[in-house]
């Protein structure tokens, strides 16, 4: 039941500790092994084109991708969580306007903006965030909008206005602690989503620069020698896939168990 | 003639024992009612002969002549859909919402092999069940229904295919007040003409008395009292027989005694309240309109109506906690300000106790801290545990309550934590929506037993929204009835029963027993 998170939580250990374990660092050049095969020369899965132990890049670059997708979520869930719930709280005129800010953003084609706004800017991670964090919390916003518009008609809710509880503190005390499980369910959904969509823009060349890597950059690397040497596009490759399957399996498990059956189909459709 | 009779007969959940030793005989004609508090295993001996329960059945269970215990399930399913006909508590959900009204008889009409009605059969049916203009009806879904219309094609449903045994599970606890008496005349009336035997489930007993012939009263699964019903109505041999008797509030009861009231408190001005109607439709809809009443020290004012009368929304403008377009409110002649402007010493005057008593407690806090809430912000003090454990003490609760987490709670346990954080707030009101009626009639009792001596004495007065006509009677020194949005007529309650003026209040009066 709990396999998909052990297999995630192995990576992340393995991301965070491994580099330290090995004699090479991700940025290293062995000169005397440029394009050694796996297993020769001390390097386990060899090097690439300029001497640079490919298992080190590995860990790095799988610590990159999960940094940059567990901080992005979390700006994602810190933004959508405050526009959802005030938006939600305050009802009327303002939530109006506030869903369809949301709306629009999301009829915004993102990854076309992010591509042009590297265009002009230059490469930069913090364009990355940007970008992803500018999309990944409206769902969240929409999800955490209803959590609050049901909680708020709830009885308890009302005997707190009525013991002369302001506002802002039934808000934070009452409403947020009881919707935290279900938007901790979005925050693990995020993750796997913007490892996604950090990875596509790696392998499109627009992330991380070198010689920081990601496992975008990873398999647009292995991509341009596969012929001769697959393992280096199937490792990076298969982190990626399974580090995506197993937070998606355990986030859509954990959302089900809270919110009931039947809930998931009607959530707003994924970017 | 025997149609259904149960001897000896225990129902199992694994290897515990949910119902215990239980015989009746349902002859043709004939209701036998099933009564009791909730858990008592009544709705369980009610659908396990028929294999529709989680537990299994020991000991004989027999349908016009065939044995139902152990029987296989493809048999059972026969024998049910061609000798029994069920009805269920929630007539919304026992519906399927994308097909018609005629696709729901037509197919209850078939189930037991027959052939299919024609039209006309179809229009006498829903003609039968006193559904107005049936043609029409046939082609409307289940939403285009009010609640007593579908329990009427519900009943048309699980009479269509004419079973011997109609099994009925709380039929009328989900309607109106005033729809109950009606679904239960005709449920009865078409047993008697067709010869259909009923095991009705109830906790009703005011209603049941009246209906069943036979009664038997259970309590955790045994049979405290069985007999004929009217017998056991007027006078109980068991002790539980008794005190079921007695929770339950009824027309025929003397009216209680009350408290004098004192100098008026609260009065409300030309109330008006008015929604938007929701999504894109343009209009409003009123939901309360021009409502005025005092209230004074001491007293309970019940507002009685059926679901939809506006009775909640009122109550909630009233204390400030739901919209008000229009009207005044005074607390001794002085202006009450709208919900956005109250101050914690206009919210300290009166506090609101709820229908659901679960959803009225924060789940994820402790009892003390759920309690401590109100003095903390009306008084920016924390009680301290010989306050807790002695306001716990007034509501019936023992001090290690403080402790527990509010969804450990049963209805009960919570309702009286509900109504220990209204008291800290030393209100001198209590707003009480419908705060008995989700409740078990035993457990009802106590709770509306300890509103009177509350009331006595901490000299609180009372603003009592309900449906049960027999609970305001027992209560209240005034009573308003409203519908549609209106207080149609607002009288003292000796008054209100002697000579009642509106036509609402006869109907509410007529259905109530």
């Amino acid at each position: 039941m709990r396999t998909p998170l052990i297999i995630v939580a192995f990576i992340v250990l393995l991301a965070m500790f491994g580099p330290m374990l090995l004699p090479w660092g991700h940025a290293q050049i062995d000169w005397d092994s440029v394009r050694a095969g796996l297993m020769s020369d001390g390097h386990i899965l060899g090097t690439d084109d300029l001497g640079r132990d490919r298992l080190a890049r590995l860990l790095v670059g799988t610590r990159i991708t999960m940094s940059v997708a567990l901080a992005a979520a979390l700006v994602a869930l810190v933004i959508g969580v405050i526009w959802g719930a005030v938006a939600g709280w305050v009802g009327g005129r303002t939530d109006e306007v506030m869903m369809r800010i949301v709306d629009g953003l999301y009829a915004l084609p993102f990854m076309f903006i992010v591509i042009l706004l590297m265009v002009v800017f230059g490469r930069s991670i913090l364009l990355v965030f940007i970008g992803i964090g500018a999309v990944e919390w409206l769902t969240m916003a929409r999800v955490v909008r209803g959590e609050v518009m049901a909680l708020k008609s709830r009885p308890f809710v009302l005997a707190a206005e009525a013991a002369g509880t302001p506002g802002p503190r039934i808000l934070l005390r009452h409403i947020l602690p009881n919707i935290a499980p279900v938007a901790i369910a979005y925050l693990m959904l995020t993750v796997p989503q913007v490892v996604m969509v950090e990875s596509f823009l790696s392998f499109l060349g627009l992330g991380v620069q070198e010689p920081l890597t990601s496992l975008g950059i990873l398999v647009n690397e292995g991509a341009a020698e596969m012929d001769v040497n697959p393992a280096a596009l199937i490792l990076p490759g298969l982190v990626l896939v399974t580090v995506i399957i197993c937070l998606t399996l355990a986030g859509e498990r954990w959302r089900d168990r809270l919110t009931g059956t039947g809930r998931a189909a009607r959530m707003a459709p994924d970017q | 003639m025997s149609i259904f009779a149960l001897s000896n007969y225990s129902v199992m959940i694994g290897d515990k024992r949910i119902v215990d030793n239980l015989s009746l005989d349902i002859d043709a004609g004939q209701i036998v009612a099933l009564a009791g508090a909730s858990g008592s295993g009544k709705s369980m001996t009610a659908m396990t002969p028929f294999g529709l329960s989680a537990g299994h059945g020991e000991g004989s269970a027999m349908l016009d002549g065939a044995q139902l215990t152990g029987l296989a399930e493809h048999r059972m399913a026969r024998l049910r859909a061609a000798k029994t006909g069920f009805i269920f508590q929630q007539p919304l959900t026992a519906m399927t919402p994308h097909r018609t009204v005629r696709q729901h008889v037509e197919e209850a009409a078939m189930q037991a092999g027959g052939a299919r009605p024609s039209k006309a059969d179809l229009i006498a049916m829903l003609g039968r069940v006193g559904l107005t203009d049936p043609a029409s009806k046939l082609r409307q879904f289940p939403h285009r229904l009010s609640g007593g219309e579908r329990q009427r094609v519900l009943i048309a449903c699980a009479t269509a295919h004419q079973p011997k045994l109609l099994i009925a599970d709380e039929p009328t606890s989900a309607l109106d007040a005033s729809l109950r008496r009606d679904i239960m005349d005709l449920l009865t009336g078409l047993c008697r003409e067709d010869g259909m035997a009923m095991l009705l489930v109830s906790h009703d007993l005011a209603s049941v008395e009246r209906d069943a012939d036979q009664l038997l009263l259970l309590q955790e699964g045994r049979v405290e009292e069985q007999g004929a019903a009217a017998a056991i109505a007027a006078a109980p041999a068991s002790e539980y027989g008794r005190i079921l008797m007695a929770a339950t509030p009824r027309m025929s009861e003397p009216m209680p005694a009350l408290e004098t009231p004192g100098e008026p408190l609260l009065e409300a001005r030309d109330l008006h309240v008015r929604f938007k109607k929701p999504g894109w439709r343009s209009g409003h809809i009123d939901a309360v309109r021009d409502a005025s009443f005092t209230l004074a020290r001491g007293e309970t004012l019940a507002i009685v109506g059926g679901s939809g009368s506006g009775k909640s929304t009122l109550g909630r403008a009233v204390a400030g906690l739901g919209p008000v377009t229009g009207g005044e409110i005074f607390w001794k002649r002085e202006p009450l300000p709208p919900r956005g402007k109250r101050t914690r010493a206009h919210r300290g005057l009166m506090q609101p106790v709820f229908q659901d008593p679960v959803a009225s407690l924060n789940p994820r806090w402790q009892v003390a801290d759920i309690i401590a809430e109100p003095a903390l912000q009306l008084h920016g003090l924390r009680p301290d545990a010989d306050q807790l454990t002695q306001l716990l003490d007034e509501v019936g609760l023992t001090a290690d309550y403080a402790q527990r987490r509010a969804i450990t709670l049963s209805g009960g346990q919570a309702q009286r934590v509900a109504i220990a954080r209204a008291l800290i707030a030393e209100p001198a009101m209590l707003l009480l929506d419908e705060a008995t009626s989700s409740l078990d009639p035993l457990v009802a009792q106590g709770v509306s037993q300890l509103f009177s001596r509350l009331q006595k004495s901490r000299g609180l007065s009372m603003l009592l929204i309900t449906h049960d006509l027999a609970l305001a009677r027992r209560c209240a020194h005034r009573i308003a009835v409203m519908q549609d949005g209106e207080i149609v007529e607002c009288a003292p309650r000796d008054i209100l029963f002697d000579a009642p003026q509106s036509q609402a209040t006869k109907k509410l009066i007529a259905a109530s027993v």
